[in-house]
């Protein structure tokens, strides 16, 4: 059965190393046919009537794409109606070498059984395996092997054929060398677009087709527009001798021809390089990982503050206006230079199919034209489609194929259509799609690990588990919650003192490690609220029902972190985490309820007086948190009254706070500190827990400059100085004032993240001030909580471990993708109040409101509306009479601009201060503004 | 550029193997005439020469002479060429004095050194080609040698490394796997009576995984000493042929 | 000078008969003999669970109720009266140690030895003292075995004209279980010098000496040069000692003695060459079976 061969490879790691690898070759790799009687396969993977109507093939046929076709038309092949593939191992590893996404998804396609695609591992088999030649190129050698395996297979499948009913295989390259040997050894073999255009059941596949190279050359136009990439090789080698750089490109959100390059240094440190200008930006697309040299420091310049967005026609030759606004670019530059460069060469691109919409070609029969990526990052792309007038006004998805050097724009081609624009459901979905948010409903796999319904504690359950029936435990939420996953209690002991009890729903007892239940809820990492929707990180059924802890007299399983208080001379705290309870939830209370029951001085039942006590001794929490210096920032909520039937917003408020609101919070802060702790005691390694750092000081420079225009003094030395300061900070007749302080505070910070305590030594929480924090409350809603909850679980002996809990290495590799979904979330999250702001001032018409102006740029201010926490670019284009600083107040008029489909703006027009020839009159008249929108 | 898949979803790893597939086991008894017992065993790439001396009187210091059985004293050693890059590795190296200590210990538990009072057997072991397993190899090439020394144990001694990848435990682990950050477990078992020898891990592994890889690492070890049974076995046939003539 | 290159060919596979392709006397360490507990457990063989399991690798032997194991290859296990050929290892008081191929280190008392001055002499401390006058270190001996100690080492003694100091020679160490036990391990070889046979393995060749009656003591031994022709020929015994023992044929007199024979017709030097060992030793196997029947 083993048939070994060895072959020998050289490497370069600093000198010339040979590596002797072995390579069995093996005869029990079977074809995969469901047709052979050969192969002594237990299942088939190819079928037997492997039929795809085509004009070319009209005979049953099984497809062997090479890597290329495989890399550049994947898209075509998720199409259901491409079946029966036979993917080589060849080919499986190239794509896995060349890019991780494409491999991720042939490999989804594999797993699918209706696709029929059956992986053969060509360098294994006896037959097919080949000796690389001397001379011979590793690309040629691939391009043979997948010949050579074609070949086999073609052969294979007449001998073993029993009825011969000519079932054949069909190599699908788009590479003119590789189509000719294979036609010359009589393989069936079709270039990708041939192929796919001779098929009858879908034409519209068509458009989906990359763009070959071949056809880029036919755009060719005699005009260079971009400096050539250079080669891996030199890349490697400059960035090795320092003249490089290596980072990530990441496009300016305001201005099309600025981006900077984040380049990882050293250890922490890392530096940004600043690129300007579109031959600079040399085609890096966002996100790419790119080589950047920096220009001679007499050419550095300043990030500037114009917002510049393409709007470039679909002609190439827009390059003089371009010209012009690089000219303006340049202007600004005069202070505060930064380290300047250019990309030189590409990396590693990252590009994804992009959503956004068709600019339609103003020539009716072209069918090229440009698309708009709704994110501002993104350049525009030009594909090439027949059905531009079913695409127009539609959402769709695009795909870049490659971006050319006399080419303006990117190549793309489309992928698949998402539904009309403006459409609440579309703008839904491209907002979970542009954000990376999985939202498809749960598979089957993954519903079948909930328990089944009606449930009820087990008497092993209830046996392992204390009865803490008597307690009178209540929940307290916003109103209208329906995943309520913390509950509290507080009682007199009859020594006097009082023990607090906070209650957090046992969800790992329902989420076991591993199954796809788990994956599915790891790989989500968070629920995700948007306006008027919910996408669940767990199924509905757990998270409003099992888990969710409403007062509908069941019992329910809990995790409980306990607090003995002492009151005495000292106020004395005494986490202690007895073994998990179920209890009984006596009520459900919105914030509002709980208060009215709190202040309303009748009322004298258990549950008021538990929640009086919980009261007071919040209070004494927070005072003691604060003492600590604890930071109470401030950032505008708002929420939208929807219309209950057609869900669209009527009104929008900013979130109001209540005493209990901050009495939750405050037992949930504390929950979390007393948790973590406890877990990084029991697990130093491999805790889960979240840290803030502290931001560096030049994060402070906007919030300096704001408070300074005011004559007050903030201090940043440390948390406590800065809290203690923005507590003073206060102007009068601007009692606002201290409210757009914190906001901009809040800009300052840094992004809280999940970490696992074996992999980091800085654990310090800066916003909370607490040596340590984590996540634990929310299980529902976050993943992190499952894992503390987990490690909590086998602190206290409740279960048992599992391997993935206790290696760092996952662990940390988990609060990766954690941080990464949270943040996502969060754009998610604010993109769909922005969406939904607009859809409300699309009913509201235009208002004029006041606001404050919360940064100056060259060519803008940007103002906040307090009342709908709106913040908006306000023009201003020469302002000679009038200078705007920081927090001043103006008047501005703000409307719905939907001119553009794909980015509707809220227009803000100035109506004081009066400013010539920029600022409007008040009535609604057409205002002159450059633009105006919704900043995030 | 992404690591190396091990085990590739069709269940074959780098080198086409199965998961619980060892590599090509070939063995030769009796290469050196001046030693008492002697070996050359590959399996796959990592290539073994192993040596026995004894059981002879004592030599060096007289203290370690133990009165009531004998002192079994090995060394390890890599040739300067066994690895990709030369190294030259000088008497003292930690990770060999630690590894003729394995050796140490793997072989008193099967070697019958009551029967030798007071004296001591060498058992010398050079890696020649290193290809992952180095451990593993040694034991089963000094097996053979002390077989062919004639010196009485109480079993083979079978020696395997299992990796533990995806979920499920590689046997016979080549280097390109043992550097792909997996975590491995050396087994020494005396097949017949599946008693441990010796059980050497130095990776984090969680404790539930454990089970299944002893038990990998038993199944390897069980087909180890079917190949170096049939060498013993044609090596005394082919012996005992010849002195008859 | 031409140097002689050999490629490197596959070891031809001994072709074995069908009847001995499966021989059950063979066995191998761990390999139960019997469950039978009315045996006895000899050399090579321990009880494991009641079952009588080998621990070594060779064919099994029964002597009435008693079973061992005979590894194919072992160190020397002595026996007395056994004719032995040794190293001294280490001078210490009353005693030498002998190296001879055993287990342990065999023993060679002083009083075992005849010093020079006859049989009756009395050794006094001053003997104990100028012991390595007589054996040092490295010195070869043939002896004779005395006596076997309880832990396996052997005791050896001189006093026999035949045993003592080896001088001009040529050692050559073998396999214990290739000497064939006979009456008589010391030949003058017709061929022109002499051999012993040692029990242990160890083989000496050396020229005939001149005079049988040489009173020596055992420990004259002469520095003369030999003359070529005598070394020649222990230089073809020894190659032929080794072809034979590459072979696994039995050493004895007429065994050295055919070989020899069998060879002249090659080069001294050309006798250790695979086919020409493998066509020497042929020979030699006729001329036994011949002479055996």
């Amino acid at each position: 059965m083993l048939k070994s061969k060895t072959f020998v490879k050289k490497t370069r790691s600093g000198g010339v190393v040979k590596i002797v690898r072995e390579h069995y070759l093996r005869d029990d790799i079977w074809c995969g046919s469901e047709n052979c009687t050969e192969c002594k396969q237990e299942s088939a993977v190819l079928q037997r009537d492997a039929c795809i109507e085509s004009n070319l093939c009209s005979y049953p046929h099984y497809l062997i794409p090479d890597t290329n076709v495989l890399l550049q038309q994947i898209d075509v092949l998720e199409d259901p109606v491409i079946r029966n593939v036979i993917i080589l191992q060849t080919v499986l590893q190239e794509v896995r070498h060349r890019s991780a996404p494409v491999y991720k998804r042939v490999k989804d396609m594999i797993h699918e059984k209706e696709k029929h695609f059956y992986t053969f591992t060509n360098e294994h088999h006896r037959e097919t395996f080949i000796e690389r030649e001397p001379g011979e190129s590793a690309n040629d050698c691939n391009d043979r092997a997948i010949r050579v395996a074609a070949k086999w297979y073609s052969q294979h499948l007449m001998k073993s054929q029993s009825d011969g009913d000519g079932l054949r295989v069909v190599l699908l390259t788009n590479d003119q060398g590789n189509k000719q040997k294979a036609e010359e050894s009589s393989l069936l073999v079709y270039k990708c677009e041939e192929y796919i255009k001779s098929l009858i059941a879908n034409p519209e596949l068509v458009d989906r087709l990359a763009l070959s190279n071949d056809d880029k050359n036919e755009i060719s136009s005699s005009k260079v527009l971009f400096p050539e990439h250079l080669p891996l090789s030199k890349i490697q080698a400059g960035i090795k001798s320092g003249c490089f750089l290596q980072g990530t490109f990441r496009a300016s959100r305001d201005n099309y021809l600025e981006a900077t390059v984040f380049v990882q240094g050293e250890g922490e440190d890392s530096t940004e390089v600043l690129i300007q200008g579109l031959q600079n930006l040399n085609r890096a697309v966002n996100q790419d990982v790119v080589a950047v040299q920096l220009l001679p420091q007499s050419q550095w310049v300043a990030p500037s503050s114009v917002v510049l967005q393409d709007e470039g026609t679909a002609k190439d030759d827009s390059a003089e206006e371009e010209e012009e606004e690089e000219e303006k670019l340049k202007i600004s530059a005069e202070v505060a230079r930064k380290p300047t460069g250019k990309v030189v060469g590409i990396i590693k691109r990252n590009w994804r199919p992009f959503c956004g919409m068709l600019n339609v070609s103003q020539i009716k029969e072209s069918t090229r034209h440009l698309f708009t990526p709704a994110d501002r990052r993104i350049p525009r792309i030009r594909i090439e489609t027949r059905q531009a007038s079913a695409l127009v006004g539609q959402r769709i998805m695009v795909a870049i194929d490659g971006w050319p050097k006399y080419s303006r724009y990117p190549n793309g081609h489309f992928v698949r259509s998402l539904g009309s624009a403006g459409d609440k459901d579309t703008e839904q979905e491209v907002l979970l799609l542009e954000h990376d948010v999985p939202h498809q409903p749960f598979s089957q796999a993954v519903l079948s690990f909930l328990p089944k319904m009606p449930w009820s504690i087990t008497p092993e359950d209830m046996a392992k588990r204390e009865d803490l029936r008597r307690l009178t435990v209540c929940s307290v939420d916003p109103p209208g919650c329906t995943d309520i996953d913390d509950a509290l209690h507080c009682r007199q002991l009859d020594n006097g003192n009082l023990e607090v009890g906070v209650h957090i729903a046992d969800v790992s007892h329902f989420i076991r490690p591993g199954n796809a239940l788990d994956k599915e809820a790891a790989n989500r990492g968070t629920t995700v609220y948007l306006c008027g929707k919910r996408i669940d990180m767990v199924p509905e059924l757990l998270s409003s029902n099992l888990c969710s802890l409403r007062s509908d007299y069941i019992l329910k399983l809990y995790f409980r972190g306990s607090w003995l208080l002492f009151h005495g001379f000292n106020f004395l705290l005494l986490p202690f985490f007895p073994s998990p309870p179920y209890v009984l939830v006596q009520a459900s209370l919105t914030y509002a309820e709980a208060q009215m029951r709190i202040d309303d001085a009748t009322k004298n039942d258990d549950i008021t007086e538990s929640l009086r006590g919980l009261n007071k001794l919040a209070k004494i929490l927070k005072r003691q948190r604060i003492k600590k210096g604890a930071l109470t920032l401030s950032s505008l909520e708002v929420r939208f009254h929807v219309d209950s039937e057609t869900h669209d917003p009527i009104d929008l408020q900013t979130k109001e706070l209540m005493e209990t609101n901050s009495m939750v919070e405050e037992f949930m802060l504390l929950a979390n500190i007393s948790v973590a702790q406890k877990i990084y005691d029991e697990f130093p390694d491999c805790a889960m827990l979240r840290k803030h750092p502290a931001p560096p000081p030049s994060n402070y420079e906007i919030l300096h400059k704001a408070s300074k225009s005011k004559n007050v003094a903030i201090h940043t030395d440390s948390a406590k100085a800065l809290a203690d300061s923005l507590d003073m900070a206060k102007v009068d007749c601007f009692p606002y004032f201290n409210t757009l302080l914190r906001i901009l505070a809040t800009r300052c910070m840094m992004q809280a993240v999940y970490f696992c305590s074996g992999m980091d030594s800085d654990f310090h929480h800066y916003g909370l001030a607490s040596p340590i924090y984590t996540h634990f409350t929310s299980p529902i809603r976050r993943y992190a909580d499952i894992i503390v909850h987990r490690l909590l679980a086998v602190a206290i002996g409740a279960d048992t471990t599992y391997p993935d809990l206790m290696d760092k290495h996952k662990q940390s590799a988990l609060s990766n993708n954690l941080n990464y979904r949270h943040k996502m979330s969060q754009y998610a999250q604010r993109a769909s109040v922005a969406f939904h702001t607009q859809l409300f001032f699309k009913s509201k018409g235009i208002l004029n409101e006041e606001g404050f102006v919360l940064f100056v740029r060259k060519n803008a201010i940007i103002v906040l509306i307090p009342k709908f926490g709106l913040e908006g670019t306000g023009p201003t284009l020469k302002v000679e009479q009038h200078t705007f600083s920081i927090f001043d107040k103006v008047k501005v008029t703000i409307s719905l601009d939907d001119s553009n489909i794909q980015h509707q703006k809220i227009r803000m027009a100035l109506t004081h201060p009066v400013i010539l020839g920029v600022s409007v009159p008040t009535p609604d008249v057409e205002p002159q503004a450059k633009k105006s929108k919704l900043d995030r | 550029m992404a690591g190396l898949e091990l085990l590739s979803d069709q269940g074959y790893r780098i080198d086409g193997r199965k998961a619980t597939e060892l590599r090509k086991v070939q063995a030769r008894m009796g290469v050196f005439a001046q030693a008492d017992g002697s070996a050359y065993l590959e399996q796959g790439n990592t290539k073994a020469l192993a040596v026995v001396y004894g059981p002879h009187e004592m030599r060096g210091s007289r203290s370690r002479t133990r009165h009531d059985r004998a002192v079994i004293n090995c060394q390890y050693s890599m040739a300067t060429f066994s690895t990709a890059e030369r190294k030259r590795r000088p008497h003292g190296d930690r990770k060999s004095t630690e590894m003729s200590l394995h050796l140490k210990q793997t072989f008193e538990a099967a070697i019958m050194t009551q029967l030798y009072p007071r004296s001591q057997i060498d058992i010398y072991v050079k890696i020649l080609q290193s290809d992952g397993g180095n451990y593993s190899v040694c034991v089963n090439a000094a097996t053979l040698a002390v077989i062919d020394a004639g010196i009485p144990m109480r079993d083979y001694v079978c020696a395997c490394t299992v990796g533990f990848v995806d979920e499920s435990p590689l046997a016979d682990l080549c280097y390109a796997e043992e550097s792909g950050g997996v975590s491995s477990l050396a087994l020494a078992l005396l097949p017949r009576s599946g008693q441990i020898a010796l059980l050497q891990m130095d990776a984090r592994l969680h404790q539930d995984n454990l089970d299944s890889m002893i038990e990998a690492a038993m199944t390897a070890c069980k087909g180890v000493s079917k190949v170096l049974d049939e060498v013993v076995r044609q090596h005394l046939q082919e012996v005992s042929v010849l002195s008859r003539e | 000078m031409a140097a002689d290159m050999r490629l490197p060919t596959a070891r031809k596979a001994v072709s074995f008969s069908v009847s001995s392709s499966d021989r059950k006397d063979l066995v191998v360490p761990g390999d139960v003999i019997t469950s039978d507990t009315g045996f006895m457990r000899g050399h090579g063989t321990y009880v494991d669970e009641d079952k009588l399991t080998a621990s070594v690798a060779g064919d099994v032997q029964r002597v009435d109720k008693l079973i061992c194991v005979r590894p194919l290859k072992t160190r020397y296990n002595g026996e007395v009266g056994d004719v032995v050929v040794g190293r001294i290892t280490e001078v210490q008081q009353k005693r030498w140690k002998v190296e001879t191929n055993s287990r342990l280190d065999s023993v060679l008392l002083l009083s075992s030895v005849n010093l020079p001055g006859g049989e009756l002499r009395r050794r006094s401390a001053e003997d104990e003292l100028t012991m390595r006058e007589y054996l040092q270190e490295g010195d070869l001996i043939s002896a004779e075995v005395q006596s076997v100690f309880s832990d396996g080492a052997l005791s050896l003694h001189t006093r026999s004209l035949k045993y003592g100091k080896l001088g001009q020679g040529v050692l050559l160490q073998l396999s214990p279980s290739l000497i064939k036990r006979q009456k008589t391990h010391f030949h003058n070889l017709p061929c022109g010098a002499s051999i012993i046979l040692g029990n242990n393995g160890f083989v000496w060749l050396y020229p005939t000496p001149e005079q049988q009656e040489e009173e020596a003591g055992g420990f004259y031994t002469s520095l003369e040069p030999v003359s070529l022709s005598d070394r020649e020929v222990i230089s073809r015994l020894r190659n032929c000692l080794l072809a034979l023992a590459a072979h696994k044929v039995l050493l004895y007199d007429t065994s050295v003695l055919y070989c020899y024979e069998s060879s002249v017709q090659h080069q001294v030097k050309d006798i250790l060459k695979p086919e020409v060992m493998e066509e020497i030793v042929m020979l030699t196997q006729q001329k036994l079976l011949e002479q055996e029947g």
